[in-house]
């Protein structure tokens, strides 16, 4: 009897709910985009994947590479209905879920033996289908990273399960970067050292280990080895909010960043009244029109939730990057440092 | 200049002149209070560049002219004087101060470079009692916000003067004070000013005592005031901007009151407040069967658990504060017992004494907390 953990993700999820919907994009290179010049690629359909078509990808790029490809616009409030009938699944059996996204969540698969760990995947797969003719994979594992590495080794429509004792074999033979908390940079310097696999780090030793990671290096081997003692945490507290505009043609002119600001705190502030939390932070960031980004944030004397207040709070952001009329090719509002479930002071002028 | 005069009169007028200095300047100069002698009298000014203080009293002037000294070091000195007569001889860089068998010289600088007065174009102009100005300002000011974040309006008090009508406003945007009084000599028309509240602290300290306070809009722009009792004025630079809607916030009518001891009331909140700690320094009102009840609790301290008796209209109602808001405003409620008005747990409630002052009428409005 081990703990075990599941990791469900929605397979190609928004291209997926736009096929399901409509069958005559099956079969079919499908990316989902907005309709700007500088839309980039949300989700492509497995059968845009072979082109090179990928997430996060500029569409045009797509385009050139995928002549073919079929454009579906994002359609965010199906999205949220979809995926709230998908988590009502994960929840179904009274496990606990966290989720990380709309399509993806870990859910306990409890103290059990493997053969009812996986039966648990299998069955909560089945649901998904049924309720909402989407296909998820799944990864069943005794700790989080390794079930999330498995169901996404296993995509489209699968199911891994790594039986305890066998995790240390399944992680040696793929990339560090696999590994959580090893980014792009750790990896090249990792690989410049001829560290490729996770196989590579776990055979390295204790000085090694502390000189490429410090303190950091026992947890780091631990996790290479598969022991991982995270467990499912159910309702993970939102941590901050944001919202974001990529402009159409690159912005010089602070009135227009001063506006788009004003509509971001509105926007922010309906979100934190939904959430009924308050912010202690509030941060800005800046896409410069040479990509640079950059970001400023200030501290509030009380958590708020006032739209007025955000704003406020970002336009000082904002003149403390003293842009000096530089092009800006994103803005973004962010609050954060969240307080839930406190005693907020209503305000006088910002009663509803 | 020179001139000779009561060693307490000096003491006084420097004393209180130098509060207004601003102990961080970097213009060298408005470190200094500037004396100037005049007809019989030597007026001694102080000025932040947005506030001016000028106080005068009597002297034999031996020679006129003025003279500026550094406030924090000459009132310093003054206060260590014993009574007695004291004789000063300015230059542009040098006070030189005889007193009994004392002899000081203090450097100083040139008076003609001290920032002078604005012109006295003369605006709307009206007088007020002492008291009723003191009193409203007592019971306003303290509403108004002391974080420069929230801007210089809401640090600002609120004179709305319309014929012989006064009403002084101050909101930090969860609280409000309102007091409405009236002038011995109004205007004719309406007017607005935004006073920077510590302006009218400084009015309160000063001008408090005596019978009869006088205030005129100066400057072409009429954008000071000056303040004027007896030998003290206060000019002051009116504060830019627009005054919030404070008349839309305060309801017109309310569904449900309690009238309740004051000092009691205080008391329970006082104590509570310690429990709440700082979750926002929350306590909880439960009105019930003519009874008050005033709870809090946090993790870290316990639970507070408070009856009162009180008269009640209405229905019920649980409506939670921040303890310190709420017992601030009672502090100014100076009546045995307060009314408190409310409309239900999100909405503002409004308090104000049973017997109103004799001076004005005051009103508080505060807003809850949302658990």
């Amino acid at each position: 009897m081990t703990e075990f953990v599941a990791h469900f993700d929605v397979d190609a999820f928004y291209a997926s709910v736009a096929v399901r919907d409509d069958p005559s994009l099956r079969g079919k290179p499908v990316a989902i985009a907005g309709r700007s010049r500088r839309a980039v690629v949300l989700t492509a359909s497995y059968e845009a994947r072979p082109f090179g078509v990928r997430s996060a990808m500029p569409l045009y790029k797509a385009r050139m590479a995928c002549p073919e490809l079929v454009v579906v616009a994002p359609d965010m409030a199906k999205y949220k209905a979809v995926s709230r009938e998908i988590f009502a699944v994960f929840a179904a059996r009274g496990q606990a879920v966290e989720g990380l996204s709309m399509d993806e969540a870990f859910v306990d698969a409890g103290h059990r033996d493997f053969g009812a760990a996986c039966a648990l995947a299998a069955d909560v797969r089945r649901d998904v289908l049924d309720a909402t003719g989407l296909t998820v994979s799944a990864g069943i594992a005794s700790g989080k990273m390794i079930a999330k590495i498995a169901s996404d080794a296993c995509k489209p429509n699968g199911l891994l399960a790594i039986p305890p004792g066998d995790e240390a074999r399944f992680l040696a033979p793929l990339p560090v970067g696999r590994l959580w908390g090893i980014g792009p940079k750790t990896q090249r310097r990792l690989t410049s050292f001829g560290i490729q696999t996770i196989g590579d780090l776990v055979a390295l030793d204790e000085s090694q280990l502390r000189e490429f990671f410090g303190a950091w290096g026992a947890q780091i081997r631990e996790l290479a080895c598969g022991r991982d003692a995270r467990r499912v945490e159910p309702e993970r507290e939102t941590e901050s909010i944001s919202t974001e505009e990529t402009f159409e043609y690159d912005v010089r002119d602070e009135r227009e960043l001063v506006a788009v600001l004003r509509a971001q705190s509105l926007e922010l502030a309906e979100k934190l009244e939904r959430e009924n939390a308050g912010a202690r932070t509030v941060g800005i960031k800046i896409k410069r029109g040479d990509f640079s980004i950059l970001g400023r944030q200030t501290h509030l004397i009380e958590p708020t939730r006032a739209a007025r207040a955000i704003f406020r709070a970002a336009v000082a952001c904002l003149r403390r990057a003293q842009l000096d009329g530089a092009p800006v090719r994103l803005l973004g509002t962010r609050v954060a440092s969240l307080v839930e479930g406190e005693p907020l002071q209503i305000g006088l002028f910002s009663q509803r | 200049m020179k001139f000779t005069c009561n060693t307490k009169d000096i003491s006084a007028a420097v004393g209180a002149a130098s509060k207004v200095v601003n102990a961080h300047t970097t213009v060298p100069i408005l470190s200094n209070v500037l004396l100037q002698a005049d007809d019989g009298k030597i007026a001694v000014r102080a000025t932040d560049l947005e506030l001016t203080f000028e106080h005068a009293f009597p002297a034999d002037i031996g020679e006129g002219g003025s003279v500026t000294i550094p406030a924090k070091l000459f009132s310093s000195y003054l206060g260590n004087l014993p009574t007695g007569t004291l004789e000063l001889t300015g230059t542009p860089t040098r006070a030189s101060v005889k007193c009994e068998r004392s002899n000081y010289d203090f450097h100083a600088l040139p008076a003609d470079e001290y920032p002078p007065l604005p012109a006295a174009t003369r605006g709307s102009h009206f007088t007020i009692a002492a008291k009723k100005f003191r009193d409203g300002i007592d019971g306003t000011i303290f509403a108004a916000s002391n974080e420069e974040a929230r801007g210089a309006v809401l640090m600002g008090t609120l004179l709305e003067i319309e014929g012989d009508a006064l009403t002084m406003v101050a909101t930090d945007g969860y609280r409000l004070a309102k007091f409405v009084t009236t002038l011995d000599d109004g205007i004719t028309g309406s007017e607005k000013y935004i006073v920077p509240s510590r302006a009218l602290a400084e009015v309160s300290r000063n001008l408090g005592g005596g019978e009869t306070i006088a205030v005129s809009a100066l400057g072409a722009q009429s954008n000071q005031l000056q303040i004027t009792a007896g030998n003290v004025s206060i000019t002051v630079r009116l504060v830019d901007g627009q005054y919030p809607n404070y008349q839309q916030v305060i309801p017109a009518k309310f569904d449900r009151t309690m009238t309740v001891n004051t000092s009691a009331l205080i008391g329970s909140l006082r104590r509570a407040e310690l429990v709440a700690g700082d979750r926002a320094s929350m306590v909880k009102l439960a009105i019930s069967n003519q009874t008050l009840v005033v709870t809090a609790n946090s993790d870290i301290s316990g639970t507070a658990y408070e009856e009162l008796e009180i008269e009640q209209t209405g229905e019920d109602l649980t409506i939670a504060f921040n303890a310190r808001y709420l017992v601030e405003i009672l502090n100014h409620v100076k009546s045995d017992k307060t009314v408190v008005e409310f409309l239900g747990p999100l909405s503002p409630a409004a308090i104000r004494p049973l017997e109103p002052l004799e001076s004005g009428q005051q009103l508080y409005v505060l807003m809850p907390l949302r658990q």
